[in-house]
């Protein structure tokens, strides 16, 4: 080729020419056959899809449940002159109170195994609330340690109530039985008591129970069966007496009681007096003794108690260390000390007592021979011939002239034997001698010493050292006049008015011979009244002068003017005093 | 006995021997408003959570305080899916669903109102038709919330929360609910009676007592 410019020719001349080229021809195997569609059936939509069980969603619940008797509404308590508590006219300062914060609620006992009725005490409100509002009134609110005794009481079958003298045995299981009553709990109750008793019951139930009725079983045979058998009275009060002799009557098969309560249950302790036999008897629920000495001479006392409070709880031939394990807690006893923080330092109640047959005709045929003898004397009548009268009257409520019987005395007795169980002291006052000598006599098992005029002077600081030394003297006997002032008996906590002095300071001044500084714990005074007679006119008298003293002067100024006057004197028999002019005369 | 029904409304007749007729003296009518107040019931309602799960106890009062009826319910436990499905419905659902008026359907004694210490029982009021309180703690916060506004019955006091009522219900709850309070006995505290149905559920648990079929 030439180097320079090379043109590309014009024309180019290609041979043709023929190449053999195989070409094979074969079939696509899948284009063989036509196509054809296939269809898989999906099921998915048409079944249920497959669930799994989580459990139950429901929640569901069963119940129990338990109805009580409806409790009854107690009427409106009626309006009555409440008898203000008895405190000296002279300003007590407040004792100190624990200040607690615990309610007392009904707690079941061990022995209670029917759950719906270890419900039906749990369920009930606290004792507080109950008396702190309106549905049960009371003149006082209840100290707290008797609340703990109510609360002790109402849920038992079987309970001995072994408080010492003093506290408010009496109160307490009114209180109780009142609260049963209006929860339904029961129905009927017997109260048996001495026959000296029986007014101070009747006078603590309506004062406490104003809206409980309560009737006495005495009168004639036909009054007393009917009494026995065929009345709906709620609570019956009956003495032991009368009960031993209508042993027929308390074993008829309709005369059965939810309750059974025994005062002075020491009455009993001899198993197989006569006594003890009708008490045990008597079909009854709830079997409750109240007594301040539960042991009086050794723990058979207690063992025959149990016979009445719930027989075969304590075996035959129990050794006495097994006791306490056994009796567990049917039995509640609580001592001064226990309470003092609760109690005021002075406690004054009035045991007013029937006077015996005997004191009782000799009463009424003086008195009715007295009045005329002084509607006889007419103008000449003086205070004197009425102080006179008053003062036979009041010897007779002391003691019967002819036979010697003191209702007063046999009341003294019984608490006597409390108060020496106890280990106490406690001081008699009487305004006369006479019957301080025959008191001595009466209660000469407990050491008594004698402090009157007739004592030499010489003798009088030997008794007071002998009274506070030696153990076995329980109880001082003392007149108004000698006992009256300065001494100091701090160590007595109780203290007797055999009768009762004609100015209130007196009595006060007498009191406070025990109850004054030093004195460690509370000090119970208990007034004799003789009922239906001169010494409840004159108890009368002195406590609304009391009372009007009280709100009208200075508490610590003497009490000079709390003696009756001529004109309350000749009130007394309802004669009219005499003219000032006739007096001068 | 009137051997003849009178009439509505006439006196009632008894016949004696001989076929004579004597009007008894009809009793005198005594106007609505000096008959006494029918007698007034409350229920107190709570309800325990423990291991067991949640049980309740119900306890009907008079206006005293005295115990009239109580019942106990059996304990029940939500399980896990119980749980999640119910979610924050669940406490209201076994406390006043559940629980509340189970307990208060049985009840033999019928309430006038019902006080509960536990909020989540608050909406019992939805099933009943008397009126249902929380007794709320002093130091609940959303009951102190809720003190100021209408559901508020009575206000809180020293140591003491509020009483309140159902919300949906306050308008005609809270006048009702001071009426029936001021006729409460004045000892008379609407918080002790749970104390006493805590007291009864334990000794249940102790006696081994449980509910059986209702």
């Amino acid at each position: 080729m030439d180097d320079a410019e090379e043109t590309l020719p014009d024309r180019v001349d290609v041979e043709s020419c023929t190449v053999d080229i195989p070409v094979e021809a074969r079939s696509m195997p899948r284009f063989d056959r036509p196509l054809a569609a296939t269809c898989r059936e999906a099921r998915l939509l048409n079944d249920n899809p497959w669930v799994r069980s989580l459990g139950k969603l429901t929640l569901d619940i069963t119940t129990e449940g338990w109805r009580f008797p409806t409790p009854t509404d107690p009427p409106p308590a009626p309006p009555k002159s409440v008898p203000a508590r008895t405190q000296s006219p002279v300003a007590e300062p407040p004792p100190e109170r624990v200040n607690s914060d615990a309610l007392h609620r009904l707690r079941p006992p061990r022995d209670t195994i029917v759950f719906k009725e270890r419900l039906l005490y749990l369920l009930q409100p606290p004792l507080e609330n109950v008396f702190g509002g309106r549905q049960v009134t009371v003149p006082f609110k209840p100290y707290p340690y008797q609340m703990e005794g109510i609360a002790f009481l109402m849920p038992r079958h079987a309970a001995i109530l072994a408080d010492e003298m003093g506290l408010g045995k009496t109160v307490q299981t009114i209180l109780a039985l009142r609260l049963m009553f209006h929860t339904a709990m029961i129905r009927n109750v017997l109260l048996v008591c001495p026959k000296p008793l029986v007014n101070n019951w009747m006078r603590e139930l309506r004062t406490w129970a104003a809206d409980l009725p309560f009737e006495v079983i005495s009168g004639d045979l036909a009054a007393r069966r009917f009494a026995w058998t065929a009345s709906k009275c709620p609570l019956k009060l009956v003495n032991y007496e009368l009960l031993t002799r209508d042993v027929e009557f308390v074993n008829d098969e309709t005369v059965r009681f939810d309750v059974v309560v025994l005062d002075e249950a020491q009455r009993i302790k001899n198993k197989e007096s006569k006594t003890a036999q009708v008490v045990r008897s008597l079909q009854r629920d709830r079997s409750w003794a109240l007594t301040g000495t539960p042991i009086e001479n050794s723990t058979e006392d207690l063992v025959n108690l149990f016979a009445f409070v719930d027989e075969g709880r304590i075996p035959a031939e129990t050794p006495a260390k097994r006791l306490p394990a056994l009796i567990g807690d049917t039995i509640l006893r609580r001592v001064k000390e226990d309470v003092m923080k609760d109690m005021p330092p002075k406690t004054i109640r009035d045991v007013t007592l029937e006077l015996t047959p005997a004191q009782k005709e000799a009463y009424q045929l003086a008195e009715k021979e007295g009045v005329i003898h002084l509607n006889e004397l007419g103008a000449t009548i003086t205070v004197q011939h009425v102080f006179e009268l008053v003062m036979r009257l009041k010897q007779i409520c002391n003691f019967d002239p002819r036979t010697g019987q003191s209702a007063k005395l046999e009341q003294l007795v019984a608490d006597m034997a409390e108060v020496a169980a106890s280990n106490r002291k406690a001081i008699v006052f009487s305004q006369w001698v006479e019957p301080l000598v025959r008191i001595a006599e009466a209660l000469e098992e407990f050491g008594p010493l004698q402090f009157h005029g007739r004592i030499s002077q010489r003798e009088r600081q030997e008794v007071l050292d002998r009274f506070q030394k030696d153990p076995n003297c329980h109880v001082i006997l003392m007149s108004y006049a000698t006992g009256s002032v300065g001494l100091n008996l701090q160590f007595s906590n109780y203290v007797f008015l055999f009768d009762r002095w004609w100015n209130p300071a007196i009595e006060d001044q007498a009191i406070n011979r025990a109850h004054r500084i030093g004195q460690k714990s509370p000090v119970f005074v208990t007034r004799f009244i003789a009922q239906d007679t001169i010494e409840g006119r004159i108890a009368e008298v002195l406590e609304k002068k009391r009372e009007l003293f009280n709100e009208l002067v200075a508490q610590n100024q003497p009490p000079a003017r709390l003696g009756m006057t001529e004109e309350e004197i000749f009130g007394l028999f309802d004669i009219p005093a005499r003219p000032r002019t006739a007096r001068a005369a | 006995m009137p051997r003849d029904r009178p009439p509505r409304g006439s006196p009632l007749m008894y016949t004696r021997g001989r076929g004579q007729t004597v009007a008894l003296p009809s009793p005198p009518v005594v106007p609505a408003s000096e008959r006494p107040a029918a007698p007034l019931s409350l229920g107190f309602l709570t309800i325990l959570h423990e291991a067991s799960g949640y049980l309740g106890g119900y306890l009907v009062t008079n206006t005293w305080g005295r115990p009239l009826e109580f019942r106990l319910s059996s304990a029940v436990q939500p399980n896990k899916v119980q749980q999640i499905l119910y979610a924050g419905t669940l406490l209201p659902y076994i406390c006043a669903d559940l629980i509340g008026k189970t307990l208060v359907d049985k009840a033999a004694v019928s309430v006038s109102l019902v006080v509960t210490d536990r909020e989540a029982a608050l909406d019992l009021r939805l099933k009943l038709e008397v009126p249902v309180l929380w007794l709320a703690g002093a130091d609940d916060p959303r009951a102190l919330a809720l003190a100021g506004g209408p559901s508020a019955v009575v206000p809180a006091s020293a140591g003491r929360g509020p009483v309140l009522c159902h919300p949906r219900y306050a308008a005609q709850d809270v006048p009702a609910s001071r009426e029936l309070l001021s006729r409460l006995d004045s000892a008379f505290d609407l918080a002790e009676p749970f104390g006493r149905v805590r007291e009864a559920i334990a000794e249940a648990r102790k006696l081994g007592v449980g509910a059986r079929a209702a």
